[in-house]
């Protein structure tokens, strides 16, 4: 058939389906050939397609209708996409034999149903034999629902209730006849023990009074095995040896579980000392050792050895003489360990002051060296400003000197006045230059200049 | 609802038989649709020891829609989206080329496979792709370097 029949056909069915096959708790496994791949439950209904690939007939409908687009008359298969027109409802009848043959539980487990049925019959158990399905009461006058079980021969209505006659109770009339046998809290039993009659209700209370009961002395927990009538019960505990000696063996109890607790009080102290000395003893070992490497530093090797075991023998032995000497010796190293330590500790520091210090007096002494320069610097400028002051006073006598001094040869003034003359000129230059001589030595143009001077 | 329990059961056999590599487990117990997966980097791969969280989004329509894969963990690869949303989109997981008879559990082995073996000729991102097929040494090393960053 082509797809529109196909679909048509699927709607349709759909409405008389009653069971969810596909919700069923299914009891066997089943071959894997028998899932239909797009719900992965068995096939329900199943249909081929041309590329011989299988569906449950509702799973093709809602893949046409997802998949084909609007109206065509082809569709992809849903495991090979082969294009497809065609709906085949003619499946091997074996498939559907398999599948109907998968054992599932009964739908109605919920109502207490247990019935492990073959799939293909859950339709028909469900609606004709099942216990638990519900039918309306056969009274036509109750709107209530019956399990098909409880409906009896009679088909009378099970939801009528009824007075108990006894206990003035309401009951279900399908209960009715349990609760008068049985449960009637009303009704009169005899007591096994010592047959007394009371009611239901009151039995409990007999049954813990009753004088016939047998009940086992009150010294049973001490291992009294008499269990006897509570009649006679009293005559036995006052004889029993047992009793008498209660008093004793409960203090004894108490005795002992006191001393118990202390025990394990003390238990977990000790485990703490022990702990302790664990520790104590690993570091005196470690300590030891230490000590016994650093002595040995200049020491060849093989002596070093035979100290470490030695040391090591003084750690692990029980003797406490040993032990005290070690710890002794170690006392020593450990205290001239922490002195060396602390010692090392000073010198660093010492160092540290020193650089410190260093640093502090260079930066003072660069401090200081800059004041001085700017000071050398100004002093530098003043006497320059001096210079130009008297090389500015001196300039007019220079000139006047050596307009005398061209006009002088020509003249007829002695040697001697010449002489006074230039001395006297060359004098105030001469102080100049030696005022600047000290500051500034080595002023070639100085000379130079008292060179022309003189 | 045919869905929910055909994707219950695909989840039951995924939980008590899971495919090398891969765990799975529902991002929120109320809600089958939205899986959260464990995918180790396959031996062969550069993802090697890296452990990816791959969020698994089934359609309300599914198994008639493909379910949607990203990469909730950073990953250098050509054919996941370098992106926050690190989807990956191809073969199986087109909506064209869907089956409806394809199962969960192949849809994961599909795309760890593509951890070893990515499809450069149908990548996402380009640039990757083509160091991948002209520079496989420093693909691997960029690779490795994410997956030891992110995925570890
Ligand atoms: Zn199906
Ligand atoms: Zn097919
Ligand atoms: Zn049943
Ligand atoms: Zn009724
Ligand atoms: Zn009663
Ligand atoms: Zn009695
Ligand atoms: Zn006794």
């Amino acid at each position: 058939m082509n797809l529109q029949d196909f679909l048509a056909m699927e709607e349709s069915r759909e409405r008389d389906e009653l069971i969810d096959l596909r919700s069923l708790d299914l009891v066997s496994e089943y071959d894997s050939h028998l899932m239909c791949p797009i719900c992965h439950c068995p096939f329900v209904e199943p249909v081929r397609l041309q590329c011989d690939h299988v569906f449950c007939g509702s799973c093709l409908s809602s893949a046409i209708n997802s998949f084909r687009s609007a109206d065509s008359d082809e569709f992809p298969c849903p495991s090979c996409r082969n294009p497809t027109q065609k709906v085949s409802a003619s499946v091997p009848r074996l498939l559907i034999n398999m599948c109907d043959e998968i054992r599932v539980l009964c739908p109605l487990i919920t109502e207490g149903c247990q019935e492990i049925i073959p799939r293909g019959h859950v339709q028909s158990h469900v609606e004709k034999y099942c216990g638990y399905r519900l039918l309306p009461c056969p009274d036509n006058s109750c709107d209530q629902m019956t399990r098909s079980k409880d409906v009896g021969m009679d088909q009378k209505c099970i939801h009528k209730v009824r007075r108990c006659a006894h206990c003035k109770e309401n009951v279900l009339e399908h209960e009715y006849e349990e609760h008068e046998k049985e449960l009637c809290p009303v009704l009169e039993v005899t007591c096994a023990d010592c047959e007394t009659v009371v009611t239901r209700g009151a039995l409990q209370e007999h049954i813990e009074s009753c004088p016939e009961v047998a009940i086992p002395c009150a010294a049973s927990k001490y291992a009294c095995p008499v269990k006897i009538r509570r009649a006679d019960i009293a005559a036995h505990e006052q004889s029993c040896p047992i009793v008498a000696m209660g008093p004793y063996f409960e203090t004894q109890n108490a005795r002992l579980k006191s001393l118990e607790s202390s025990m394990r009080h003390l238990q977990q102290r000790n485990e703490i000392f022990e702990d302790g000395l664990a520790n104590i003893r690993s570091t005196l070992f470690e300590s030891t050792r230490l000590g016994a490497n650093s002595h040995s530093g200049g020491q060849p090797p093989q002596s070093d050895r035979e100290q470490q075991s030695s040391a090591r023998v003084d750690a692990h032995t029980d003797d406490p003489a040993d032990l005290a000497a070690g710890v002794f010796s170690s006392n020593a190293t450990t205290y001239l360990l922490s002195l060396h330590e602390s010692l090392r500790e000073e010198v660093s520091q010492l160092s540290h002051a020193i650089t410190d210090l260093d640093a502090r007096a260079s930066m003072a002494i660069m401090n200081e060296c800059m004041r001085i320069k700017e000071d050398i610097a100004h002093t530098n400028a003043a006497v320059n400003s001096v210079r130009m002051q008297v090389q500015w006073l001196m300039n007019p006598r220079l000139h006047q000197g050596t307009r005398g001094g061209a006009v002088r040869p020509s003249s007829t003034e002695s040697e001697g006045t010449r002489t006074n003359m230039a001395s006297s000129v060359a004098g105030p230059s001469h102080a100049t230059g030696q005022s600047l001589g000290p500051l500034r030595p080595r002023r070639p143009s100085d000379s130079g200049r008292e060179g022309t001077k003189l | 609802m045919g869905s929910i329990k055909r994707i219950s059961k695909e989840l039951t056999e995924l939980t008590e038989s899971p495919p090398e590599g891969i765990t799975v487990e529902l991002a929120d117990e109320s809600n089958v649709y939205e899986w959260k997966v464990i995918m180790e980097g396959p031996e062969s791969s550069p993802y090697y020891n890296g452990k990816f969280l791959v969020k698994l989004s089934l359609p309300t329509e599914y198994p008639f829609k493909p379910p949607t894969v990203s990469f909730a963990t950073k990953i250098y690869h050509p054919n996941v989206t370098n992106d926050e949303k690190g989807s990956m989109c191809l073969g199986m997981l087109r909506a064209d080329e869907w089956k409806p008879s394809s199962k969960i559990a192949a849809v994961l082995q599909f795309a760890r496979q593509l951890l070893s073996e990515p499809m450069p000729d149908d990548a996402v991102e380009g640039r990757i792709a083509e160091q991948y097929k002209n520079d496989r040494g420093r693909y691997e090393e960029v690779a490795r370097e994410w997956t030891r960053k992110h995925a570890c």
